[in-house]
């Protein structure tokens, strides 16, 4: 069932189980078609109720979609996941310290030529409205997501990190309780590690960095663009599971550089907020004048110190695609240490050598937009048309530093349900790191899936899918759900 | 020259404002041509202050008023005394302008922004006028600034921020910073990284304001920067064909108007502002030397290494 040329998550190179997978794989084995129809049919009545959906742009239809899990689950036996967590901790401790050097330290990074100046200051993420604006534990990044793929040696590489507001971490946990609900045999049979301690872990995590100054009950709040925006369901989700206020832009009011939020009993000082707004959309005084989603001299009071804005406002520049081309340099120089998990081989376009070299082989790498994430605007090299190809390469010499290339990761397979039997379908990897006082991966993450046949495109906007994602191991006890 | 500068701006709407969140950038920089002796700044309704100084090194004092409010006066008082910059030298070759380390550091100072991008024709003219291996890079900052000033002619009032470059080459008319911006973008299409500069300009001979005696009623102005290798930023003012000196008092720079904007902010409610802003500048210093008359070409004033006597004598 395995594809050629690619790495087998669930079977080794004889077909046979590999050792995590074989209590799973047993226990597929012994259902029939209807068996497992029967189980979709139960997963979509309860993704419905709930209201767990996604909506797909740019395609024909703007459209809503109950959530696709796939049943078949992504399995991580323990030591494997111990070197990702490392790796994982690793990479992103390196990125906030990037960050902080370029927001709020010297910029060595810059001084000691690990990267070029003009790499920042031409990056659409550098915000130099965030210039000099301190983050308490310098936890610029206090919820990234970071995407690994696995090649054909088996080898996880970093695709992609998500420093801004990277999102999927609520279907993390629907997939977890739906499956708990349509597996439980298989659950008592594995110690899976737990997620949903994710609620707890990021308030703990959005506490720790409240202004010193507000005391020892820091109030923190979710701030959403409203009902209307795609991760809508997520915000509402995650306020819900910290117990904490879901605000909109005009809940908010900023007076003498002190935000609070407009309650039913009165303004209530708000000391940190958890936004998934957007930079520029977050505060019109510095921003899009225009913007009604933010709050008018939010900026100031972040400056001030009275508040703080989680993510910080710029990240955008720790995941600019042509950054991430220096981040094994990065995590060399800030931390002294050797990258745990590879990055993707990358171009960097803007350097003439490179480019002539991708230029030559368009049709063979991956060309993707440097500021973009959800995999829109990527052009995928072996499968586009030659007027696709011809279009990427005018738009790259065009605006070279927009663009990067990559070669092509093969992605790992798994088996998912293709209608009416298993088949192999492509898969990758989000797993979520929080950092407050100290980093904490989240046992898994999002395993997107690829569901169409050879399809290698997982973002849920394109037609992906997902699975559960399961760590083995004891479960921490510190984990435990209460 | 020592200068006293007052800056006011008066917002008076028909309804009154809820709320106004605003940013003020009129304080003069401290450079090494102009040092910083004083500055306060007084909102009325009063408001508390947060000052700050931005990625540009701009000093930014940033208030809210948060009760309605039906006027909105700020005003700026600064004390601050100039001197005329350092003389350029003409030995930078225009291809030191393509040296790799000058181009990493002046990155974000060659591509085009909201304000000063540029078409091919633009590009064409900024070539045609200096050619590509005509000037020294000092000689192609000022080439550009007299085509600039030739090319437009200053009509107070006639456009609002935000005049494409298409368009001020089209009416050929503009105000101070349409000057800039255009100087700007001519300066980096030829690969010459430029910048826009705020401030204010004591001087009889700016068109934008009077003179009684020593106190001038001006507007805040604004003129550009490029960039010299070896030797740092050359000011230049195309508005009033001047290079930058003593009567130039400078806010801040960037890549164009809008990271330097003297005041901006958001204010909620129904009704609308009518705007009241301006600016007085005193001459505080014993001697009296008149402000420096406008010159035939920046080119001819600048072009020799000027000593400051030479100076005076051409400004008598």
């Amino acid at each position: 069932m395995s594809v050629p040329g690619f790495f087998d998550e669930a079977a080794d190179s004889s077909g046979r189980a590999r050792e995590h997978y074989r209590t799973v794989q047993e226990w597929f084995d012994r259902l029939t078609p209807a068996q497992v129809s029967g189980l979709e049919e139960q997963r979509n009545e309860s993704f419905r109720r709930q209201g767990i959906t996604f909506t797909v742009y740019g395609g024909e239809e703007g459209t809503e979609r109950t959530w696709p899990m796939d049943l078949f689950p992504r399995i991580i036996d323990a030591s494997e996941w111990a070197v990702l967590e490392r790796g994982l901790t690793q990479r992103i401790t390196a990125l906030n310290r990037f960050l902080d050097d370029i927001y709020a330290g010297e910029q060595a990074a810059v001084h000691e030529g690990i990267v070029p100046r003009r790499l920042i200051t031409s990056s659409s993420g550098f915000e130099r409205e965030a210039m000099n604006v301190s983050v308490p534990l310098g936890a610029r990044c206090l919820v990234a997501g970071i995407d690994l793929v696995r090649g054909a040696d088996g080898v996880y590489r970093v695709l992609e990190d998500n420093l801004r507001n990277p999102s999927g971490i609520s279907y993390v946990i629907e997939n977890r309780a739906a499956m708990t609900k349509l597996l439980p045999a298989v659950f008592s049979d594995m110690a899976v590690r737990s997620v949903d301690h994710y609620g707890r872990s990021l308030l703990r995590a959005l506490r720790s960095v409240a202004p010193p100054a507000c005391g020892d009950d820091p109030t923190v709040a979710v701030l959403t663009p409203g009902i209307f925006n795609s991760a809508y369901f997520e915000h509402a989700f995650l306020a819900r599971s910290m117990g904490v206020e879901l605000v909109e832009g005009r809940d908010l009011v900023v007076d003498d550089h002190v935000v609070a939020m407009r309650t039913t009993q009165g303004l209530e000082r708000v000391d940190v907020i958890y936004r998934r707004i957007d930079d520029h959309f977050l505060d019109p005084v510095v921003f899009n004048p225009h913007s009604t989603l933010g709050v008018p001299g939010l900026m100031a009071a972040t400056r001030a110190g009275t508040v703080t804005i989680a993510n910080s406002v710029g990240n955008g520049v720790g995941d600019d695609k042509a950054v991430y081309a220096y981040v094994p340099e990065l995590i060399r120089f800030y931390l002294g240490e050797e990258p745990i998990i590879p990055n993707a081989d990358t171009y960097l376009l803007w350097e003439p050598d490179q480019r002539a070299e991708v230029l030559e082989r368009l049709d063979e790498l991956v060309v993707k937009p440097v500021a973009e994430s959800g995999g829109y605007g990527i052009v995928i090299g072996p499968t586009a048309t030659d007027a696709e190809l011809a279009e990427a390469r005018e738009k790259i010499v065009a605006d070279p530093r927009n663009w990067i290339a990559q070669e092509v990761v093969g992605l790992s397979t798994l088996p998912a349900w293709a209608g009416d039997h298993f088949a192999s379908r492509h898969i990758d990897l989000r797993p979520f790191v929080l950092c407050g006082e100290q980093a904490e991966v989240i046992p898994g993450g999002l395993t997107r899936v690829a569901l169409r046949e050879g399809s290698l495109i997982v973002n849920s906007s394109q037609g992906g899918g997902s699975k559960d994602t399961w760590v083995l191991g004891n479960p921490d006890p510190a984990a435990a759900p209460s | 020259m020592r200068l006293d500068i007052c800056y006011r701006t008066k917002f008076v709407f028909d309804a009154p404002a809820r709320e106004s969140q605003n940013e003020l950038r009129a304080c003069p920089a401290s450079d090494g041509r102009q040092r910083l002796l004083g500055y306060r700044v007084l909102v009325e309704p009063s408001a508390r202050m947060l000052s700050f100084t931005d990625y540009w090194g701009t000093r930014v004092d940033q208030f809210g008023v948060t009760d309605s409010h039906a006027e909105l006066e700020v005003t700026a008082e600064a004390s601050v005394e100039t001197q005329d910059p350092p003389s350029f030298s003409r030995e930078a070759p225009r291809r030191s302008l393509a040296d790799p380390d000058f181009l990493d550091r002046h990155q974000e100072y060659l591509n085009p922004t909201r304000h000063t991008s540029w078409d091919e024709a633009m590009a064409a003219e900024a070539r045609d006028l200096t050619g590509p291996d005509a000037h020294d890079a000092v000689g192609t900052a000022m080439h550009i600034a007299d085509h600039v000033a030739d090319r437009l002619s200053y009509q107070p009032g006639t456009t609002e921020i935000g005049q494409p470059i298409t368009a001020i080459l089209a009416n050929g008319t503009g105000v101070c910073q349409d000057y800039a911006h255009l100087a700007v973008a001519m300066c980096r299409s030829v690969g010459m990284p430029a910048r826009y500069v705020s401030g204010y300009l004591f001087s009889s001979s700016d068109r934008t304001g009077s003179i009684e005696g020593d106190l001038v009623r001006v507007q805040t102005h604004a003129w550009f920067e490029a960039a010299v290798p070896g030797q740092g930023w050359l000011a230049l003012d195309p508005t009033n064909r001047l290079a930058v000196g003593r009567q130039h008092v400078k806010i801040g720079h960037g890549r164009d108007y809008g990271d330097v904007p003297p005041l901006r902010g958001v204010y909620s409610g129904p009704g609308v502002p009518r705007l009241e802003a301006a600016v007085e500048i005193r001459r505080m210093d014993p001697t009296r030397q008149p402000p420096a008359p406008m010159r035939p070409s920046l080119l001819a004033a600048v072009r020799a290494p000027r000593t400051r006597d030479q100076q005076q004598q051409q400004q008598q």
